[in-house]
């Protein structure tokens, strides 16, 4: 049943690290995203979670075409879009878009809301003939749940909520199967991203969209996602239903994520086991041996610093077929 | 719809930043003040007729270095020329230079620089390295050594060393303002859509890169305007037959103590002009700074 | 009551009008107490903390009305000489973005060793070795070594750990903390969050905590402020408000957190925008998005009621409200 959409195997994206002026000499490698596979289903939504580092935004940016892998591929309906250029890159563009974090900077501010989400036409003409634009862009006003008379308005007119809207609807206007969206509500204040999550979830079934969804809060990646992938440090710790994560979790990065996260309920406070983790995210130029977590995770053993572990169903849960039975990279995987 | 959408602000007209910035010069005495000094200038060195009927060049040694008298308030010069007439007649050389040789500038700088900035790599490279050697140059030890070779003494020779000396600076700052601009989410969201190169770089970040190389071509030009002056000063910009409050502060300041008005009036003007280009160049920069907003 | 702020209005001359940022707030918090000061952005929670502190932008920003009793003084009367020695001595501040709060050009153990160079006119070597002590006391490891190092060279968590240190250096009895957490990884976030409310115990210092995080302040805070437009909307201990909430904000606020059993449904979203501070709504602030608004709300300022002993609320129907 499930079809998938975008299929993406061995990610690598290593930013080399120079010496030197006129002639550059790479000393090392920033390894923002490490070997990534996922798939992305039609019709579903993948959340993904980690910490500010972990190359979520590197993913989301190389899914659309922004920055190029070093290795890997990303499929789009079985075809390999990362090596694409032309007009077959544009036409790509056309069916995967992206709504960014940050309402204040990801609108020009000084065109019209009418000229921003009428550019995706401009670029690509074929899609609305000249003479239909205007319509098109205030009925994506009108979708997006903003007044399709402020077609002159600037962006510095609107709150950051709105603001918002305007990036979707700019998103939405080529029609695409796919949006990528960073952080999209992690700039807004607490009242507004509510608005913003139920605006998503409508377009979703109302356009037929698949989405990568990815933040850092946990709450609302649980609330949107149908699958949720954990990273850290550039790789995928571990994947799965939405249920199979939150509520099964196997990995202890996410068990450590999970109760960290600040629960809005005062009653928990003291009988809620959390586990604070030591140190610091180490950095992506100096990625530990073997287990990339194993520098702060409390099951560590030798055989983590010599080993890599693999993203798969761990062994001791692959025939009890419960919600433990998805995919966790640690040797020592348990509930 | 799920929820009304209230309006975002009483404002109920489309406000573009451009409007914002004009209001907010307008209701700003220093820019009035200096943008006024600044249409005058223009206005005299396009028609100095209007408010100066001599003839800069007719001379009367007999009357060299009088002070005030009726009809001729600045008094007479060394060569018995009319300071009045000739103050007024400098403004276009100053005027001139001061203006071709920023818009020279301002287009070299802002092409090379803004181009550097936007593609990277080696020839942004080259281009910083270069400009790091013409940063190097003493700017008035170079007019020195390339302007003596250069006879004739007309504003153009004076105006291509400025241009030539200048660029880098402007280049600088267009390179750094576009690789700011670059940077930005929006400009990554028309990429994403797939908008050719030109495209971003007209529509997306040229507008939003340009405000600090028009506050600092508006600076410079008052600076190139005593730029000009000191190289005639020097003996090595602006010869006689051409009018130039440099020449004239030059030939006149020998006499300072007997003589004082024959430099304070060209030195004066030549202050005041500075001044206003300075300050109005301040004052677009308050406007434009979108961090006062 | 250590702090007592009373009827404090702040205003912000701005190109475009006045902005009423702060308009008659009144809160206080005891010694060993945590006060969290809940709201969004342009709620004023951050505005009346830089008021208590005397650290407003000014201009534009004024404070038109109001006391701020520390200890029974009034600090909006002192002079400025005798609030510099109350500043980090007696109240000190911890910032979101410890980052730009830090000095970059000096090591952290000059920075740290500074504040007693200052204000306790300790000889240099004294002071360095003060440094290493605090920095031990907020855990951070190698401080001997670390003391020399730049911030730069320190991660997020420990840079906030360094601004902790910072203001706990001379052992103030308050500290307000303006979104101490906001830029840490919750990972992270837990661990500062955890040492903040250790030293606090520690101290008995008055904790003034400013956020908008709704997890936070249900880990830490024993009362809540609630803050929209400028004024207190809810005052209350911290499991009752999250129990039952007595202002349809609160209630809002609540209820807009995503839960286990909605999912696939719609959020529930509080309608509308957040209020422009310079045209804020006639009678209740809060009214254009309220789903309880009646006349009433349009034409009168809720005065904050007295609920019981311990909560106020500044809703015309908080009744009904608490009831849900």
């Amino acid at each position: 049943m499930a079809e998938p959409i975008i299929e993406v195997t061995g990610l690598v994206k290593h930013y080399p690290l120079t010496q030197g002026i006129l002639f550059k000499k790479q000393v090392g490698a920033v390894k923002a995203v490490d070997g990534v596979d996922f798939t992305l289903n039609k019709g579903e939504t993948l959340g993904i979670v980690g910490e500010s580092g972990c190359g979520k935004s590197t993913v989301a940016k190389m899914l659309v075409n922004l920055e190029q892998p070093t290795a890997g591929s990303i499929k789009y309906k079985g075809e390999d879009i990362t090596k694409l250029s032309g007009r077959a890159l544009k036409s790509v563009r056309r069916n995967i878009q992206m709504v960014f974090q940050d309402p204040y900077t990801s609108l020009n501010p000084r065109m019209t809301v009418g000229d921003i989400i009428g550019e995706p036409y401009d670029i690509h003409p074929e899609v609305a003939p000249k003479g239909d634009r205007r319509r098109k862009v205030q009925d994506l006003l009108d979708v997006v749940g903003l007044n399709p008379e402020y077609i002159n308005r600037y962006p510095h007119q609107f709150s950051g909520g709105q603001r918002q809207r305007i990036g979707i609807a700019r998103g939405l206007a080529l029609r695409p199967e796919v949006i990528v969206a960073d952080e999209p509500v992690s700039a807004l204040d607490v009242s507004v991203q509510a608005q913003v999550i139920n605006l998503m979830d409508r377009l979703q079934n109302e356009f037929d969209l698949s989405y990568v969804f990815i933040a850092h809060d946990l709450s609302i990646v649980r609330h949107i996602s149908d699958r949720v992938g954990v990273m850290y440090l550039g790789r995928i710790v571990e994947i799965g239903r939405d249920a199979e994560i939150y509520d099964h979790p196997t990995h202890p990065y996410t068990q450590a994520l999970l109760s960290a996260a600040p629960v809005p309920d005062p009653e928990a406070r003291e009988h809620r086991e959390r586990i604070i983790l030591a140190g610091d995210v180490p950095s992506p130029t100096n990625i530990p041996s073997g287990c990339r977590f194993r520098t702060r995770c409390w099951k560590a053993q030798e055989r983590c610093a010599t080993d890599v572990p693999v993203l798969a169903v761990p062994a001791g849960f692959r025939d009890t077929g419960g919600a433990a039975a998805h995919d966790s990279a640690c040797f020592f995987a348990e509930e | 719809m799920p929820e009304p959408t209230a309006p975002a602000a009483p404002q109920a007209v489309a406000r573009s930043l451009r409007s914002d910035a004009i209001r907010h010069l307008l209701r700003n005495p220093v820019f009035v003040l200096s943008a006024l000094v600044i249409i005058f200038l223009i206005v005299i060195s396009l028609w100095p007729s209007l408010i100066a009927s001599g003839n800069p060049l007719k001379c009367d040694l007999a009357k060299a270095q009088q002070g005030s008298q009726p009809g001729h308030p600045f008094g007479y010069d060394g060569q018995g020329c009319d300071v009045y007439t000739r103050t007024v007649y400098g403004a276009r050389t100053s005027v001139t230079v001061g203006v071709c040789a920023t818009l020279g500038v301002t287009v070299l700088g802002s092409v090379l620089g803004g181009l550097a900035g936007f593609f990277g790599g080696l020839w942004d490279t080259i281009l910083s390295r270069i400009t790091d050697i013409f940063f190097a140059i003493p700017v008035v030890l170079g007019g020195l050594a390339l302007l003596s070779v250069v006879t004739g003494g007309t504003v153009w020779p004076v105006i291509g060393f400025m241009v030539l000396l200048g660029w880098p600076q402007v280049s600088r700052i267009a390179r750094g303002s576009v690789i700011t601009a670059k940077q930005n989410d929006y400009v990554q969201a028309a990429r994403a859509l797939g908008a050719s190169n030109s495209r971003l770089l007209l529509r997306h970040i040229a507008p939003n890169a340009v405000a600090p190389v028009i506050v600092v071509a508006t600076i410079a030009l008052g600076t190139y305007i005593s730029l000009e002056a000191t190289l005639s000063y020097l003996g090595v910009g602006l010869k006689p037959p051409t009018v130039s409050w440099g020449i004239d502060i030059s030939a006149a300041s020998p006499y300072i103590r007997n003589a004082p008005h024959m430099l304070l009036w060209p030195a004066g003007a030549l202050a005041v002009t500075v001044l206003a280009f300075i300050m109005l160049g301040d004052a677009v920069r308050d406007a434009l700074d979108p961090k006062l907003r | 009551m250590l702090l007592e702020v009373r009827d404090l209005h702040v205003e912000f001359k701005t190109r475009d009008g006045v902005a009423k940022a702060v308009n008659g707030v009144s809160y206080g918090v005891d010694a060993g107490e945590t006060l969290a000061v809940l709201g969004e952005s342009g709620s004023g929670k951050s505005v009346t903390a830089q008021a208590i502190m005397g650290i407003l932008p000014s201009p534009p920003g004024r404070v038109t009305a109001g006391e701020v009793l520390f200890q029974g003084r009034d600090l909006l009367k002192l002079k400025e000489s005798e609030r510099r020695k109350v500043r980090g001595a007696e109240v000190a501040m911890i910032f979101q973005d410890a980052l730009s709060s830090l000095n970059p050009v000096l090591s952290v153990g000059d920075q740290l060793g500074e504040m007693f160079v200052v204000h306790r006119g300790m000889a240099k070597k004294d002071a360095r070795a003060k440094a290493v002590e605090l920095m031990d006391r907020v855990r951070i490891p190698a401080a001997k070594e670390r003391v020399k190092q730049y911030p730069h060279q320190f991660s997020g968590g420990m840079r906030q750990r360094i601004m902790i240190a910072m203001a706990l250096a001379l052992e103030p009895t308050l500290i307000i903390a303006d979104e101490p957490t906001t830029a840490l990884d919750v990972t992270v976030q837990a661990q500062v969050m955890d040492l903040l409310a250790e030293l606090q115990r520690e101290y008995n210092m008055g904790l003034i905590l400013i956020t908008h995080d709704l997890g936070v302040v249900a880990d830490v805070a024993d009362r809540i402020a609630v803050m929209y437009a400028g004024r207190i909307v809810e005052q209350a201990p911290v499991h009752d408000i999250y129990k039952a909430p007595a202002h349809p904000y609160t209630r809002g606020l609540l209820d807009s957190i995503p839960r286990l059993d909605q999912k696939g449904q719609e959020l529930y979203a509080i309608k509308g925008l957040p209020p422009n501070l310079m045209n804020i709504p006639s009678g209740c602030a809060f009214h254009p998005r309220c789903p309880m608004a009646q006349d009433i709300c349009r034409a009168h300022v809720p005065p904050l009621d007295q609920l019981d002993n311990y909560r106020q609320s500044a809703c015309h129907f908080w009744e009904e409200c608490l009831d849900g």
